[in-house]
């Protein structure tokens, strides 16, 4: 249970009824370290994060977020969770939605800040229902930051983003990690996995394979991600 | 027109109920059960109001209208002693009571008859019925020729008036549930879509307490139910002229009491439904048995005696009944009779308080 690492999941089962979502999961990240969960729909992504929030109750195993063992209420002022959906108030503003989730987590924010960096700052009066599905990602995203949070969990962030934006994004993940933000990132997208300073490779609730983008390539004895991907995958029982 | 196409639909429809079992069972057993209390409720209402006799006539007729009233069948007429009467009215045993006089029979030779009635006055359907009952009592002793007698009743109302008429007595008890019922559905679908847009999964990963999201639904819709309650009174007060006698500010205490219960039984039954579709499914079920039971419609004191046991355990029934006590009656805090329903529909609100905050559920799974 170092503090040196941001997140500390230890050997988690999650089962729902007869499906066997996470199997054993163990998996560290360091503080400041952009890490990328990587795998296909219904690899158990999405429950690993929402375990690492303490949304989900692991059935065995021990999660720990920033030196305190979860569940922990506290702890979750200093954490930013952007879900898969843009889960956003339709009714509200721009700036209204920023403003609420940065008052949920305790602290006033930037909200200025939060909307140049996702650049809606010209959109901010806008109401959330009339605008587009990237947008509303973006959105999200800003909600999930403005509160300076010192661990991002990002459920598959980029989807619906266009390129331009996709690559400001990973320039501003950089950008926070380099100040000092944990970030997890899930994508099934494997060039975003090159962006990531460390990878897990998950399939059936495994974790298949850890490390840098190279080592992972290493393990494999392949050239690129997907074929590492494809080949730990197609090795790893069902 | 293509048929194969308008079947898709039709066979999709239908695929949908085959999976969504709880809508399937509501369209079949809801209105079963809602026509099953209410044929029950007006069949099975077996006592006819209480009316009390006081007979002091010192020739024969008093003792005639009195044993013709005994064996009416649209009240149920007992003797009483005329001290009795006003305090039977209050505590509600009887819903009138009549005043034969000394001189009764003295007095019908001569051509008039007027008999004393002290009606409770709140319902006004039981007025009707009380006086229709003595004009057939007495129209069965003046059949015969030639005599042509003058009915001159002497009424005397406790609560009420000869002007209170029905939409006073629904007035007190719509004014609450009107309120209730619309707080309930706005604050239900409200929470139900903080679900399904995903925002709860966001505010439960965030520092938020389950006691601090509850409190803040609360306050937010409490506010907007308060103004409405406020419009609520003021229009039915202002504009439709409902009969009141009581204090405003109890009205509007009880009216707020109402609202925040509505929005917390929202809060705890939004708990129990996946989609804004199953919430609403929820007024059918709780909404409108107690709206058939709470004594709205009819008095508790009419109902056959099982359902008056299930009236006596819901909280609207106190709710309406303090709004008509205090507005028809004129009550206030002093009454024993304020005091529990007050009481009874403040404890109803705290429960659904710590029940909301219990059933909110922190995790997805």
């Amino acid at each position: 249970m170092s503090e040196a690492f941001a997140v500390d999941v230890d050997n988690v089962f999650k089962s729902f009824g007869t499906i066997r979502a996470l199997d054993g999961v163990t998996l560290r990240v360091r503080q400041g370290e952009i890490y990328g969960l990587l795998g296909p729909n219904g690899a158990g992504k999405t429950t690993l994060m929402r375990m690492v929030v303490g949304l989900v109750a692991q059935d065995a195993g021990t999660v720990t977020l920033l030196g305190r063992r979860m569940p922990d209420l506290d702890i979750l002022s200093q954490v930013g969770y952007m879900t898969q959906q843009a889960a956003l108030y339709p009714d509200l503003s721009v700036e209204e939605n920023v403003r609420f989730f940065a008052a949920i987590s305790g602290s006033d924010g930037n909200v200025d800040e939060a909307l140049k960096a996702v650049e809606l700052d010209q959109r901010r009066k806008s109401v959330v229902a009339t605008l587009s599905g990237g947008m509303r990602q973006r959105l999200s995203l800003a909600c999930a930051l403005v509160h300076h949070p010192k661990l991002l969990l990002l459920d598959e962030p980029t989807v619906g983003v266009d390129p331009q934006l996709r690559v400001q994004f990973w320039e501003d993940f950089r950008r926070m990690a380099a100040a000092g933000t944990t970030i997890i990132v899930s994508s099934h997208v494997m060039d975003e996995a090159e962006r990531c300073q460390r990878l897990g490779l998950i399939q059936y609730g495994k974790l298949l394979a850890e490390g840098t983008p190279d080592e992972v390539r290493a393990t494999a004895g392949t050239s690129n991600l997907e074929d590492a991907f494809l080949k730990l995958a197609g090795s790893a029982p069902s | 027109m293509s048929w194969h196409r308008i079947a898709a639909i039709t066979i999709r429809l239908l695929q949908q109920f085959r999976h969504d079992r709880r809508t399937l069972a509501l369209l079949f057993i809801a209105p079963i059960v809602i026509l099953g209390l209410l044929g029950y409720l007006i069949r099975g209402s077996a006592s006819a109001p209480a009316v009390g006799i006081v007979n002091q006539d010192q020739g024969p007729l008093g003792t005639m209208v009195a044993g013709a009233l005994e064996h009416s069948s649209t009240i149920s007429a007992t003797s009483i002693n005329a001290a009795d009467g006003d305090a039977k009215l209050k505590d509600g045993s009887l819903v009138a009571y009549i005043v034969i006089a000394a001189d009764f029979s003295q007095q019908a030779q001569l051509g008039t008859i007027a008999p004393e009635i002290h009606l409770e006055g709140s319902q006004p359907g039981n007025s009707g019925t009380v006086l229709q009952a003595l004009q057939e009592a007495i129209g069965s002793l003046s059949a015969g020729p030639g005599t042509a007698i003058h009915f001159q009743p002497q009424l005397h109302y406790l609560y009420g008036g000869p002007g209170f008429d029905t939409l006073d007595y629904f007035g007190a008890a719509f004014i609450g549930l009107i309120v209730f019922f619309l707080v309930f559905v706005i604050t239900i679908v409200s929470f139900l879509r903080e679900r399904s847009q995903g925002t709860l999964e966001r505010l439960m990963a965030s520092p938020l307490r389950r006691g601090e999201i509850v409190l803040g639904y609360m306050l937010g819709f409490g506010a907007l139910a308060l103004v409405q309650s406020a419009e609520v009174l003021v229009f039915s007060l202002a504009v439709l002229k409902v009969h009141n006698q009581g204090n405003v500010m109890l009205i509007f205490g009880i009216e707020a009491l109402m609202a925040i219960g509505a929005v917390n039984l929202g809060i705890f039954l939004s708990m129990f439904a996946r989609t804004e579709f199953q919430a609403v499914q929820f007024i059918p079920l709780v909404i409108v048995p107690q709206f058939i039971l709470s004594g709205i419609l009819f008095p508790v004191s009419t109902e056959p005696r099982p359902l008056q046991v299930v009236s006596d355990v819901l909280p609207l029934t106190y709710a309406v009944n303090g709004l008509r006590d205090v507005m028809v009656k004129g009550a206030d805090l002093s009454w024993p009779s304020l005091q529990l329903d007050t009481g009874v529909v403040a404890g109803f609100v705290l429960l659904l308080i710590v029940a909301g905050v219990g059933t909110l559920r922190r995790r997805i799974a």
